[in-house]
């Protein structure tokens, strides 16, 4: 071994609420945002962006084939259904060979979650047109693809909106078990919290406080978007 | 590279850890009923009265939809560190974590299942000189069947298929081998998943079997479209 | 009519546009370019919070002297991050001497001394295409701790001494059962009968042993708790069944002679300054004062001149 040994820099002594594990600590709160906490909320969001909109880019595309083809509608869903009982620990853990530590591997479970709760309210919504309305679109001679630009679709958004909201709130929610695979995303910090020896409480709130807002706010800014593309209906 | 001989292997031989394990991995499925049994007796037993007395008094839809929306925006990862941090370790905490995970899809449809009655119906039901609670108890929880069972057929799902979650905090159960991937490796995770998902779709099978039992025989004809 | 149509064209051309965008993104994300300066370091580390340390001690001291270093963070137990090294997706994690002879090579431990460990820990891992650096001077083996309470009820100071409680609850890892550093190692050189073994998953042990779901659990001699003024016992474990862990970082062995022998001592600085005051410190400073593992391992190496 060299020379001298090890400067021990002073660390710190934390104060009395951090070392007491009180239930929530501000002052943690505001030192570790940048290092912590932003980070991974930054993640989180980018991580259920792209999985809900690739899910529903994936799920209408279905959706407007089993509504031209209707036979596919009863296959999808049930394979839509046996994949929502896929425990979400373990889809990840299964996927975790294949693409290693990696977004993919995040992405591909969340993605194919969104993807089969979406469906079932496009399809839904795709039906929600009155059969007399339609009626009166092909007397009108529209066409099998007008009718479904002009009457179906617009239709449709009530209920393509909640399945966003249920997705998107879903994708949060689900995204906090990802940490087990590549420590990204709010769960993270709540892991690591939970594994020291007293679990640290305040880092517990405040991520887990954190996600549950996202969610929130995601579902908030969808309610507020159908208001504004369909001002007409209610809740 | 991306599905290597390996890997592939290990879907299959998930079925031979399965063959090889069955009492060990019935034991481990049992626990993870009790736990989800527990948690979705508590979160019906809060969620079915308020549910349904707000859907007779055609009030709090806010809080209604509302809590469905809380359920599924809190994620059993915060729920169980929650109450582990309150509860301590053990069975305890996971099951009030999941009993409110059980709770949202529970108000929400123990809510539109009675405010959604035909008002017409509880009217003559009135007019005939039934009571409040003779209304409730006769006509309208009966009409209300279908819906009050989907929520819970939903919400036993949810939280039989959420259960392994718990065992990162001594929930017990199949979730012990799917994160324990170092001592049963591969194999025993997905043997594990498998057996989860087919609880899951037994639970869902037998509340079905339960719901077409209990609805009166008028209403069975009804389809009703469901989300799941 | 023709603005609603324009909406909803809108939000479909935009929903998938965004769609195929993020698909993009992904892809070219994954699929980084590498720079010219040598080989990309790739480390990983095991989960817990002194590997944390460890993995940020050694990527700022690596990159502050050039190296492109890469950190995949947590991944996993031995078992797990093993097979992250064996299959490529990491080229250097620091690994504890002990372990590698008795559960990555599943030999018995018939080595006497820290040093012996480590050579046959080093000529195991040539065999295999890796190289090991030099060691820690600290060490952290497993231990097994009790309540102070629960020491003096049954008049506990070793591990043999377990053997006089009758059933009992053993906390740790999930691996920890199959494990011959540990309750497999324990079973059969101490006798301590056939505790009903809780595995914590991702709560530490000691939660277990304060609110009494465990009587004895398995952790680790660098961990805060064990310091001054302990609330738990250690019991000794004359027979070294844990057997001697200093830590050595394990390195591909082609990476390590591609990034040349700066890169080797750079890494060798940092391990030497790593003694056992030092690590609890740090770990202290983790597990006590919350403080991030990167922020503690800048100004430890900033402290020593490192960075």
């Amino acid at each position: 071994m060299t020379a001298a040994g090890p400067v021990i820099p002073n660390f710190g002594k934390a104060s009395a609420c951090i070392t007491d594990n009180r239930a929530f600590c501000w002052g943690w709160v505001r030192a570790h945002w940048h290092d912590t906490l932003e980070p991974h909320l930054i993640q989180h969001v980018e991580l259920t962006f792209v999985a809900v909109a690739i899910g529903f880019a994936l799920a209408f595309v279905l959706a407007l084939l089993s509504h031209r083809f209707r036979r596919l509608d009863q296959p999808v869903a049930i394979v839509a259904g046996l994949i929502y009982t896929i425990p979400s620990l373990a889809a990840f853990l299964v996927v975790l060979p294949i693409f290693g530590i990696s977004y993919t591997t995040i992405e591909v479970p969340l993605t194919g979650y969104s993807l089969v709760l979406l469906y079932p309210n496009i399809t839904a919504g795709l039906r929600a047109a009155p059969a007399d309305v339609l009626e009166a679109a092909h007397g009108m001679g529209l066409t099998r693809i007008q009718t479904l630009w002009r009457v179906e679709l617009p239709l449709a958004v009530p209920a393509i909106i909640g399945g966003l909201r249920i997705a998107a709130v879903s994708t949060v929610s689900i995204g906090t078990i990802a940490a087990i695979v590549g420590g990204k995303g709010l769960g993270e910090p709540i892991f690591i919290a939970l594994g020291a020896p007293h679990p640290f409480r305040t880092e517990i709130y405040a991520a887990g406080g954190l996600v549950v807002v996202l969610a929130l706010s995601l579902d908030l800014v969808l309610v507020v978007t159908r208001r504004m593309l369909v001002p007409w209906t209610r809740a | 590279m991306i599905f290597d001989a390996a890997n592939t292997h290990a879907f299959l031989e998930a079925f031979r850890f399965i063959a090889d394990n069955p009492g060990f991995l019935a034991h481990k499925a049992l626990e993870q009923l009790e736990l989800s049994g527990a948690a979705l007796g508590i979160g019906a037993g809060v969620a079915l009265p308020v549910g349904v007395v707000l859907g007779h008094f055609h009030r709090g839809s806010t809080l209604a939809i509302g809590a469905s929306i809380l359920g599924r925006a809190l994620p059993i990862v915060v729920l169980i560190a929650f109450f582990l941090t309150v509860l301590g370790f053990g069975f305890v905490n996971n099951m009030c974590a999941l009993a409110v995970l059980a709770t949202g899809p529970i108000l929400t449809n123990a809510y539109d299942g009675v405010d959604g009655v035909d008002r017409d119906v509880v009217e003559a039901a009135r007019g005939m000189g039934m009571s409040r609670f003779q209304t409730l108890a006769r006509v309208e929880l009966p009409l209300a069947v279908p819906l009050l069972f989907t929520g819970i057929r939903i919400a036993a799902v949810t939280v039989v298929a959420t259960a392994p979650v718990a065992a990162i905090a001594g929930g017990g159960g199949l979730g012990d081998v799917i994160v324990n991937q170092a001592g049963y490796e591969l194999k025993g995770v997905l043997g594990a998943s498998y057996c989860v998902m087919a609880l899951s779709a037994g639970v869902w099978a037998a509340l079905l079997a339960l719901q077409k039992a209990m609805t009166p025989r008028a209403l069975r004809s009804n389809r009703r479209p469901s989300g799941l | 009519m023709i603005r609603k149509h324009t909406r909803r064209a809108a939000k479909a051309a935009f929903a998938i546009s965004f769609g195929v965008a993020i698909i993009i993104g992904v892809f070219a994300g994954a699929a980084r370019s590498s720079p010219t300066a040598g080989p990309t370091i790739v480390i990983g580390t095991k989960n817990f919070g002194e590997e944390y340390i460890l993995g940020a001690l050694y990527q700022q001291a690596l990159q502050a002297k050039g190296f492109h270093v890469v950190n995949k963070g947590d991944l996993g137990p031995t078992e797990n991050i093993q097979t992250a090294l064996t299959s490529g997706k990491i080229n250097f994690y620091p690994e504890y001497t002990g372990v590698i002879v008795q559960d990555v090579f599943h030999k018995a431990s018939s080595a006497s001394s820290a040093r012996a460990t480590y050579n046959e820990a080093k000529k195991l891992e040539r065999t295999k295409g890796y190289t090991l650096l030099a060691m820690t001077p600290f060490y952290d083996t497993d231990v097994i701790a009790v309540t102070n309470a629960t020491a003096k009820k049954y008049g506990l100071k070793s591990i043999s001494d377990l053997s006089k409680v009758g059933s009992y609850s053993f906390a740790g890892q999930p691996e920890c059962k199959t494990r011959n550093t540990c309750l497999v190692g324990y079973e059969k050189q101490y006798g301590i009968g056939h505790p009903k073994f809780v595995a914590v998953g991702s709560v530490s042990a000691y939660t277990l042993l304060d609110q009494g779901k465990a009587l004895a659990a398995d952790v680790f001699s660098t961990d805060p708790p064990l310091g001054k003024n302990s609330k738990y016992t250690v019991l000794t474990d004359p027979k070294h069944v844990t057997g001697f862990q200093n830590v050595a970082p394990i390195v591909k062995a082609s990476v390590a002679s591609s990034a040349g022998s700066k890169f080797a001592a750079t890494v060798n600085a940092v391990s030497a300054k790593l003694t056992i005051p030092a690590i609890v410190a740090m770990n202290k400073a983790f597990y006590v004062n919350q403080e991030s593992a990167a922020s503690i391992a800048k100004a430890f190496l900033k402290a020593n001149g490192l960075l």
